[in-house]
């Protein structure tokens, strides 16, 4: 029953979220076909059907799996990539996507999703008011570049504490020069080699 | 009428055993349950979404869930759903079949059927569904008709259920399949308990106060006891013709969906 509370729920976020956008015509081009996701993390598939039976195409979200018009097996890390319409192409060279059915079918799903424009900022005005939508996205925004601000600050400040204080890890140009030493090592071997190859050879010939 | 005044009038009756059947822990004579069972659903047919979600906090909607993802439908597909009541099955099978499939919402109960409808047009759900009020002992269909025969939280409400289940089996095609989603018994002795204090204290104070008929919802809580439990019923959709007859218990046994096929 985990499975139907999360389908119902990625029905209703998914519904909610195409209604605020003007998705119709790109989501008629696909009345009636299923996307399945398989997905690693999940026992079980999650498929998306386009539904043309109401005024505005729906999404119905099910864990039925003999209908699919396409399959995609991969995990949620390469969900996330596969936003970008010509990302699948790509990902499947890369085998982190598994595709059976018609390419064609998630083209269309992912272009869906791509081309989501949704002003939350207007559709947050229709609830709460102009002002206080202002008022709260300068406050989301102020908030956003402290807890960048402040990101940074920890990142530096852990990099300095475990580089130069406790000398856990070596910085970059420590690599940089250990690793320039290790290649004038490797040139000095060869050369040596190479010298041991002439001097073995030459009194090779002088015992003959 | 309410129920327990019609309880009242068959009570008087003399009653020989092979002409009874159930209706909650009353035993009445067959031909008086439909009116009976049909006064308990007239009574709640307009608080009946809302009294669902109350007493059984939702859970109902993935119980229904569920039966649509066990029933492999798919897109051109004719579907009955029968005792369909307010048409939950059928709002999403309507959506599933598409525009080449067809769902039919049948339900004995005229008022329940005209919530459904209501309802469902109301999400613009008009295209592929048809309204039959029908018995499910009786059902007015061809022979190998549907593809899938669905029937939710209705079957302990019909007089004869072997003969509903036969009926069903012949309307059936080949290869199509029956789901019955019904309340079971539950399967851990503290659950059943806790269940049966619920049902019997709790469900028919929620009924009187919200539908303003304790006597319905305490007749919903005798009639789950009265129904058969999950091995039993098993045995009469075997009985009745269906193949790979199966059941899974939800949520501990309180609901079972039971699945059979015709070959």
């Amino acid at each position: 029953m985990v499975s139907q509370l999360l389908t119902s729920t990625l029905e209703m976020v998914i519904n909610k979220t195409l209604a605020l956008s003007d998705s119709n015509s790109s989501l008629a081009k696909l009345s009636q076909k299923t996307l399945t996701i398989l997905l690693e993390e999940l026992g079980f598939p999650l498929s998306f059907s386009v539904c043309n039976t109401t005024e505005k195409p729906q999404i119905v979200v099910t864990t039925l799996n003999e209908r699919a018009d396409c399959t995609l097996k991969t995990s949620l890390r390469t969900l996330r990539e596969l936003k970008a319409e010509l990302q699948i192409t790509e990902l499947i060279k890369q085998n982190k996507l598994d595709l059976t059915g018609d390419i064609k079918v998630a083209q269309q799903f992912a272009s869906v999703a791509e081309n989501l424009d949704i002003d939350w900022q207007s559709e947050l005005a229709k609830h709460i008011g102009d002002i206080p939508t202002h008022k709260l996205m300068q406050l989301g925004k102020q908030a956003s570049k402290k807890v960048q601000f402040v990101t940074k600050q920890i990142k530096a400040d852990a990099s300095e504490y475990i580089v130069h204080e406790k000398r856990l890890v070596v910085t970059r140009s420590q690599i940089d020069q250990f690793n320039q030493q290790v290649f004038k090592v490797s040139e000095q071997v060869d050369e040596l080699d190479q010298r041991i190859s002439q001097l073995l050879s030459s009194k090779l010939k002088t015992n003959h | 009428m309410s129920a327990s005044k019609q309880n009242q009038t068959s009570d008087k009756q003399d009653l020989s055993p092979e002409h009874t059947t159930h209706f909650g822990y009353k035993t009445i004579d067959k031909e008086d349950k439909v009116s009976l069972v049909a006064g308990v659903f007239h009574s709640v047919a307009k608080q009946y979404d809302v009294m669902n979600d109350l007493m059984s906090f939702g859970i109902h909607r993935l119980w229904k869930r569920y039966t649509i993802d066990a029933s492999g439908v798919r897109p051109g597909n004719t579907v009955l759903d029968l005792a369909g009541g307010t048409g939950d099955l059928t709002a999403k099978f309507s959506q599933l079949v598409g525009k080449e499939g067809k769902v039919i919402l049948a339900d004995i109960n005229s008022s329940m059927l005209n919530v459904g409808r209501d309802k469902l047009r109301d999400k613009g759900l008009v295209q592929n569904i048809e309204y039959i009020q029908a018995n499910a002992q009786y059902l007015p269909f061809e022979d190998n008709t549907f593809d899938i025969v669905t029937i939710a939280f209705g079957l302990r409400n019909v007089t004869d259920k072997d003969m509903a289940l036969r009926s069903i089996y012949r309307v059936l095609k080949p290869g199509g399949r029956l789901l019955v989603l019904e309340f079971s018994k539950p399967e851990y002795e503290l659950l059943n308990k806790a269940y049966d204090f619920y049902s019997f204290n709790v469900l028919p104070k929620i009924g009187e106060l919200v539908a303003k008929d304790g006597d319905s919802y305490q007749y919903l809580a005798e009639s789950i006891r009265m129904h058969p439990d999950q091995e039993t019923l098993k045995v009469m959709m075997d009985n009745a013709g269906f193949e790979q007859t199966s059941f899974k218990n939800l949520t501990g046994g309180v609901v079972a969906l039971h699945k059979g096929y015709k070959f």
